[in-house]
């Protein structure tokens, strides 16, 4: 079963990034989507459905904060699993993302196979174009 | 303080840009020609910034390896984009080293473009220099006057 991912970030050559590390590491990815921060997130899921968002934490316009909360209070995307890719490593500032429900965080700087690894702990799934380890990023 | 930011910078040069600085002596005299500071104000009870400053030829690999790309096809845009990550993963692994409060903020990254040559490089208790193959890195923390 492919997934389709949404990745919101404000840099685009961390988007980038995420994307390739993504295509190469054999999970099954249906469509990506894309967003700089969370008001053009939810562009993009009133627009088409995703399975997984994989969110940033600190952006312009509209902070992953206030995106998680905007998805937790609605009835269709409150179900979707949010991962913070972040560069907030205190416990004290991510738990309250936690408690409100996301399915984890991963903190950059990361090793590629972590978003891999995070992604089929939540969705399940197979690798089914090949492993990850020995790629050259 | 400084042995987390260099840490922190290790840290962060070696799992994304597969990247490993080195303390060298003469480590001054690499810093030459046109360069890139990158940095990331932290607002809180201290106003604080934390940084990075390279050559653009370190800039440019750096850019290269983080896309997976070669240094011909990074644009300007690019190179700049992935500094600014850098000094920002290098700013929240440093927050995180320190264990500080909730109340520090990291800001949006900054970036500006500069004469290495202009510049006095030497290590105090704000700056730290690296060798990072064969070209100067300076990672900073220092008070932020804006913040």
């Amino acid at each position: 079963m492919a997934y389709n991912v949404l990745i919101v970030d404000d840099s685009a050559t961390m988007r980038t990034l995420i994307r390739k590390i993504l295509s190469i590491s054999g999970f099954d990815v249906g469509e990506y989507f894309e967003g700089a921060n969370g008001l053009e997130a939810l562009k993009v899921l009133e627009q088409h459905w995703v399975d997984i968002i994989l969110s940033d934490l600190h952006m312009p316009e509209m902070d992953g904060e206030a995106f998680i909360k905007v998805l937790r209070d609605h009835n269709l995307w409150r179900n979707i699993p949010v991962v913070l890719v972040t560069t907030e490593s205190r416990q004290e500032v991510l738990d309250p993302f936690v408690q409100q429900g996301i399915q984890g965080y991963i903190r950059k700087p990361f090793k590629p196979e972590a978003i891999r690894d995070k992604l089929i702990s939540i969705l399940g799934g197979e690798l089914h174009v090949g492993e990850l380890e020995g790629c050259d990023f | 303080m400084l042995e987390n930011l260099k840490a922190a910078t290790f840290e962060v040069l070696e799992t994304m840009f597969f990247l490993f600085p080195e303390t060298l002596e003469g480590v001054a005299g690499l810093f030459h020609g046109p360069g890139v500071r990158a940095w990331v104000p932290i607002q809180g009870p201290k106003g604080l910034r934390v940084g990075l400053t390279v050559p653009l030829k370190m800039a440019q690999e750096m850019g290269a390896n983080f896309l997976g790309i070669s240094t011909d096809q990074l644009s300007q845009e690019k190179m700049e984009d992935v500094l600014k990550e850098a000094a920002n993963m290098v700013a929240g692994a440093f927050l995180g080293r320190e264990k500080a409060s909730a109340d520090f903020h990291l800001m949006p990254p900054q970036i500006t473009i500069l004469n290495l040559d202009e510049e006095k490089w030497e290590e105090n208790g704000n700056h730290v220099l690296f060798a990072v193959d064969d070209y100067g890195m300076e990672v900073f923390l220092e008070k932020n006057g804006n913040s």
